[in-house]
């Protein structure tokens, strides 16, 4: 099982390619070395985690990705070209949500498409489909202030999806959520990235999410960021939180953390 | 329905309250020194009915004079809004134009609004140009001051999230940007609205033949303390009305924002 | 957020800085050409920037045309203004505190005061005038009427946001209303009420401003309407930059009471 995961990985390129890749933040009260020569491949459909302890790079790391932001040194490649920009691509969702919270939740999903001047008859079926996906139908005509923090972010996810994008990069999407709704949203995660095939990249600072949702785990360096370790995770899914592999991943990647604080 | 009675009680209260000072009022001036001075609740309101119908000076009813006040509030507020939000938002979202245009608006700002009577009276004349240069600028400079704060305010993230999926800048102005400054226009031009109403009072009083300002002055000028409550209450009755306007059309066009139970 | 961005935002602001000069200095350029070069407008109506400086420089110290230098029509304006609105704020405030906290003051004082809100101030002018006739007490009524309701309206609604849970805290631990009150309540409806005393110098400035036109013998709304009856506009001009300068200078001072009073800073 893992050697096939092995060959398949090999033969195909990488979609994402972060190549030797460091960014300071320059300011009045002095530089910030932020990410620190970081390397890393994501091939096509994987899931990949971003896991690390701590508040700075991994947020950066996902803006270098998305075009918000451009690299200090080294080159990001995504999709056989450089990133000088942000690009519908590359879909993002916010621990923030980031809503256009003066639209409903059908105009949010179908804002993608309809900036891209799709039909009106066809973005709506598009947006239709992924709010469907993600358990919102019949909230269509609803402002995202009515709705739960989950309910929230789950627009956040269709909205991502419906511009049908080669990449999603989730920032600590789950981050202001309580445990319970938590656990419905990983779930959902799973069953989603399941049913529409994407390349995901995932941030989290959750070993638990980690392992429950990731295809493999790479564990980050805390400040400045660069790669400490990989892990690949090939249990079946859906993943049960309290199956005896599952926890002694868990211990392994949790004691190898606090060798990187 | 128990908020209906809820309602209905607080009404049923401000309603005697009224009362309440209406009778103090007719009892002082019936009763004390102050009737020499200030007419009957009952006179005033019995030259209101009167006026209705009766011209006050030569042309025109109470409501003839609220008309023209109103007509020149109105085109005076229109063009204010036009130049405030236009010069509020390009000053907010361009450097370059807040370079130059801001230091020359800091020096009109602070100008109270009558000021500028006189010297409008000099340039215009004492025609109608005069006072719509009054109350454009009594308005102009509220709602811009307030829309530039708004254009400040627009979230970052939100207008990132918009690029990422694939807006251009112009989309991206017309889908986030005005729309998350419609709550700061709109209290911009609730203070103007009022402001204006003033200003357009200050002008007509200061030079007029006809319009409710005039009204009061004429009284002022005759000795007649009649006339000028009647001018009171009729003005006191319409900047209520356009309070209470402008709210509603705050709440139509700004829903995204009510949380709601 | 790009490096060079970065490395050049002092630049920049340097450069915006630059930028507002010129554009100031650009616009006197204008209007001295339209003026006193190109005399595009006559000079009653609007003069060259070098008369108003002029004009400026001598009204410091001339009495010329209408009876008082610049500094007394200021003082004047100000003891006025001053009278009136300290009278309304020592009034307005803790009325409108005690408006929120308790119920009955709030159904006595709540109608009078709603049937008084909406009249603008400048409308009372004449009512002022027939009254008192061109007096000092006149305007500092005047000035009181415009002050005390933008006070007791947002200190109302300031005691009234209070978050009953601060409350509850306090009464946790046992404190009694009036602490509750004083602890509480004011210190966080301290930003609201700062928020009236702008609004309520704003539109007593305006007030003043309007009362001084229509019926005066001192103070600067009393010297641009000369200036208008004599068509000088440079006085006008003169004047109306001064109304200008007070008034950038009062809301400075404001910051500077805000920062002493408003503690933990604002709430956003």
């Amino acid at each position: 099982m893992e050697g096939a995961w092995i060959l398949m990985a090999e033969t195909k390129n990488p979609i994402i390619s972060c190549d030797h890749v460091s960014k300071t933040f320059y300011s009045l009260a002095g530089d910030h070395l932020v990410v620190d020569d970081l390397s890393f491949n994501v091939y096509e459909n994987e899931f990949v985690v971003l896991f690390g302890p701590g508040q700075c790079g991994k947020s950066t790391i996902l803006n270098l990705i998305a075009g918000l932001e451009l690299p200090t040194k080294g080159k990001i490649i995504v999709d056989g070209e450089p990133v000088v920009g942000p690009s519908p691509n590359r879909g993002m969702v916010y621990q923030t949500t980031n809503l256009f919270m003066w639209e409903t939740v059908m105009q949010n999903v179908e804002f993608g498409p309809s900036v891209r001047h799709v039909p009106r008859k066809k973005r709506r079926e598009i947006a239709q489909k992924y709010i469907d996906l993600v358990g919102l139908t019949g909230f269509e005509k609803h402002y995202p202030v009515k709705l739960s923090g989950g309910m929230q972010q789950r627009v956040g996810i269709a909205r991502a999806y419906a511009n049908e994008p080669k990449i999603i990069c989730m920032d600590e999407p789950f981050g202001h959520l309580d445990a319970q709704t938590r656990y419905l949203m990983e779930a959902d995660v799973d069953r989603i990235t399941h049913a529409e095939k994407r390349t995901v990249l995932f941030v989290t600072n959750n070993v638990e999410e980690a392992i429950y949702l990731a295809d493999r785990i790479i564990l980050l360096h805390n400040c400045p960021t660069s790669v400490h370790k990989e892990y690949k995770v090939d249990f079946p899914r859906p993943r049960d939180y309290t199956a005896p592999d599952f926890l002694a991943l868990r211990e392994k990647i949790t004691d190898e953390m606090d060798k990187t604080l | 329905m128990k908020n209906l009675s809820k309602r209905l009680g607080t009404l049923a209260l401000s309603l005697l309250g009224i009362g309440a000072v209406i009778i103090i009022w007719a009892l002082a001036v019936r009763y004390t020194r102050i009737g020499l001075l200030l007419p009957s609740p009952w006179e005033v309101v019995k030259r209101f009915a009167y006026v209705c119908s009766h011209t006050i000076g030569k042309k025109y009813t109470v409501f003839g004079h609220l008309l023209i006040s109103l007509k020149r509030v109105l085109i005076g507020f229109a063009a204010a809004s036009v130049a405030g939000i236009i010069l509020g938002i390009s000053m907010g979202r361009f450097k370059m134009i807040e370079a130059i245009f801001r230091p020359i608006f800091e020096i009109v700002r602070p100008i109270p609004s009558v000021a500028w009577i006189p010297l409008a009276i000099v340039w215009f004349g004492i025609g109608e140009n005069a006072k719509f240069y009054i109350i454009f600028m009594a308005g102009f400079v509220n709602i811009t001051v307030n829309t530039f704060a708004g254009a400040k305010q627009v979230d970052e993230n939100v207008l990132g999230a918009a690029y990422m999926l694939g807006a251009s800048k112009l989309q991206a102005f017309f889908r986030v940007v005005i729309p998350s400054c419609v709550p700061y226009i709109f209290a911009g031009m609730q203070v103007g609205l009022s402001t204006c109403w003033m200003a357009v009072l200050a002008a007509e009083m200061v030079s007029s033949t006809a319009g409710i300002g005039w009204t009061i002055t004429s009284g002022q000028e005759n000795g007649d303390m009649v006339q000028i409550f009647v001018g009171i209450i009729a003005i006191a009755v319409v900047g209520l009305l356009m309070a209470v306007l402008m709210r509603w059309l705050e709440k139509v066009l700004c829903q995204w924002r009510e949380r709601g139970s | 957020m790009d490096e060079k961005l970065q490395n050049t935002a002092r630049k920049r602001r340097l450069q915006y800085r630059l930028i507002s000069l010129c554009s100031i200095l650009v616009f006197i350029g204008i209007w001295y050409l339209a003026t006193a070069v190109l005399q595009l407008a006559p000079s009653y109506s609007l003069p060259s920037p070098v008369k108003v400086f002029q004009t400026f420089i001598t009204k410091l110290t001339k009495t010329a045309p209408e009876g008082a230098t610049l500094g007394q029509h200021f003082l004047a304006s100000l003891q006025v203004a001053f009278t009136g609105y300290v009278l309304g704020v020592v009034i307005g405030v803790p009325l409108g505190i005690l408006m929120a906290w308790h119920k009955w003051v709030d159904i006595i004082v709540r109608p009078v005061f709603d049937f008084l809100k909406p009249i603008p101030p400048i409308a009372l002018i004449p009512v002022m005038i027939v009254l008192l006739g061109i007096t000092i007490k006149a305007k500092a009524v005047l000035i009181f009427f415009s002050t005390v309701i933008p006070c007791i309206l947002n200190s109302y609604s300031g005691i009234k946001q209070t978050k009953s849970i601060h409350l509850w805290v306090a009464q946790t631990f046992g404190a009694s209303r009036r602490q509750q009150l004083f602890t509480i309540a004011i210190p966080s409806a301290m930003p609201m009420i700062f928020a009236g005393l702008r609004v309520a110098m704003g539109s007593s400035w305006m007030a003043l401003v309007a009362a001084e036109l229509l019926a005066s013998t001192k103070g600067l709304g009393y010297m641009i309407s000369v200036g208008r009856a004599l068509l000088r506009s440079d006085l006008i001009i003169v004047g109306i930059l001064c109304l200008g300068l007070i008034g950038i200078v009062i809301s400075f001072l404001f910051d500077l009471l805000e920062k002493l009073f408003v503690r933990g800073g604002k709430e956003r």
